[in-house]
């Protein structure tokens, strides 16, 4: 895969339910090989953006395009290249865990038995058991492992972990990480959505914020760790109200503050060291944090 | 578990492997020719992305550390500095002045900073020396700015 080859790109893209305007003129690039947070709150549009991917929807305008291809145009050259796990999965009752895989295997040109096996045996499934008796934990693994076998070369991932147990998550994340990243890492492209995001946060490369439909925020996690930080300061006595100028944010609360900072934190440490406090430290926020703040981090970055 | 990430750290998270591994080979936790954890089972382990740790050892090999055999993984190197005594000198420098300046801020003064850096020596001479039983995952010191 050549650097210059984008996994997914989307373009202004728009799409209306009625009036409600669930996207609004969204843009992303997502490069081949990373994996590629996509955050946002209930409703946001992250799961009407992913049916524009797989041509459940079409977009009302703007383009999306898939290792180059058009989902609409190209349905199949798109789907035989990615892998879909969605929030809900649903399965033909009737089908026992082998039914399922081999009803799954016989729309792909290419099947990993052995990562099957692996799989299978990782997440202690039944091949017998029958599709209407398994926990929602029990289908979303082995949704995993139909997304995983074909070994495509993009897997989305619609709020994979919610509504699981913490260890099923773990083993979700483990097994996107190993069985899946692991086969041929140039070529393995991760896109996420998902407002479960702290467990995913060394898996994340770059992310974007979506919010009411719009990129709020589009950014690699290593540089937006780096800039945006916590400081957290407590006087000896309790100050007058602190001006900094240049901070995001400033929360004080008797003689400790906790002071938000946009990529100027050096500057706001030295400012506050100058004041000569107690106690000083800035640590950086974690991706679940930005996501959280990202509408003050955004509204006054600029 | 030998290395350990933290994410408020507001350090690349592929550095901070980085540092880790130096701080192993140099405190003896890691000896000359023995292996490192292979990327896959790191990755999983640390649940971070396969691709910061194969970042993190590509780094380590560059910077004359580690090799890699093919087929077999990453090993600790012996002699582990390809740079010249200009170099190191340089690149130690910068180091001992960001401590200086951390010392200055923390009110520490010269002898009680000599003092501290002379401890620290014979407690990575100890340790390198020593029977290399120390399991404990010793990570980077935190630093409060």
């Amino acid at each position: 895969m050549k650097e210059s080859q984008s996994a997914i790109e989307i373009r202004d893209l728009t799409r209306r339910y009625g009036k409600l305007e669930a996207v609004h003129s969204l843009s992303l690039t997502v490069r081949a090989g990373c994996c590629y947070g996509f955050f946002g709150r209930n409703g946001a549009g992250k799961t009407t953006t992913i049916k524009c991917l797989l041509n459940l929807l079409r977009p009302q305008s703007g383009t999306v395009r898939v290792f180059g291809f058009d989902p609409q145009r190209d349905e199949v050259a798109v789907k035989s290249r990615l892998a879909y796990v969605p929030d809900a999965v649903a399965f033909y009752p009737w089908m026992t865990v082998s039914d399922t895989l081999d009803y799954f295997a016989s729309f792909r040109a290419h099947w990993n038995r052995d990562i099957e096996n692996d799989l299978l045996k990782r997440f202690g499934l039944d091949r017998n058991q029958k599709a209407t008796s398994m926990s929602k934990g029990q289908k979303t693994q082995l949704a995993l492992i139909t997304a995983v076998c074909p070994e495509p070369e993009l897997l989305v991932l619609d709020e994979p972990t919610s509504g699981l147990d913490p260890i099923v998550r773990r083993e979700f994340i483990e097994t996107v990480i190993g069985a899946y990243q692991s086969g041929d890492p140039g070529n393995r492209t991760v896109f996420v959505s998902t407002h479960l995001i702290s467990e995913f946060e060394g898996l994340i490369d770059e992310f974007t914020v979506i919010e009411q439909g719009r990129n709020l925020l589009t950014m690699n996690a290593d540089d937006a760790r780096e800039r945006f930080k916590k400081i957290s300061v407590r006087f000896g006595a309790a100050p007058a109200p602190l001006a900094l100028p240049g901070a995001l944010q400033i929360k004080q609360n008797g003689r400790s503050a906790e002071i938000l900072a946009n990529g100027n934190s050096e500057q706001l440490m030295a400012e506050l060291r100058a004041r000569h406090p107690e106690d000083l430290r800035c640590e950086s926020l974690s991706l679940e944090e930005i996501f959280v703040a990202s509408k003050t981090l955004t509204q006054s970055g600029k | 578990m030998l290395f350990q990430i933290d994410f408020k750290a507001g350090k690349p998270v592929y550095l901070q492997l980085v540092d880790q591994v130096r701080y192993a080979a140099a405190s003896g936790v890691l000896r000359p020719g023995e292996p490192l954890p292979g990327i896959r089972p790191l990755a999983e382990e640390l649940r971070v992305n396969r691709n910061t740790i194969a970042k993190a050892y590509a780094e380590l090999e560059s910077q004359g550390i580690i090799e890699t055999l093919p087929g077999k993984g990453c090993f600790l190197r012996a002699n582990h500095s390809p740079f010249t005594k200009v170099v190191r000198d340089k690149l130690l420098l910068k180091e001992i002045d960001e401590a200086v300046v951390m010392a200055h801020h923390l009110q520490i003064d010269r002898g009680a900073f000599l003092e501290m850096v002379q401890e620290r020596l014979d407690y990575f001479e100890r340790k390198s020396g020593g029977s290399g039983d120390e399991s404990s995952p010793k990570t980077t010191p935190r630093r409060t700015q």
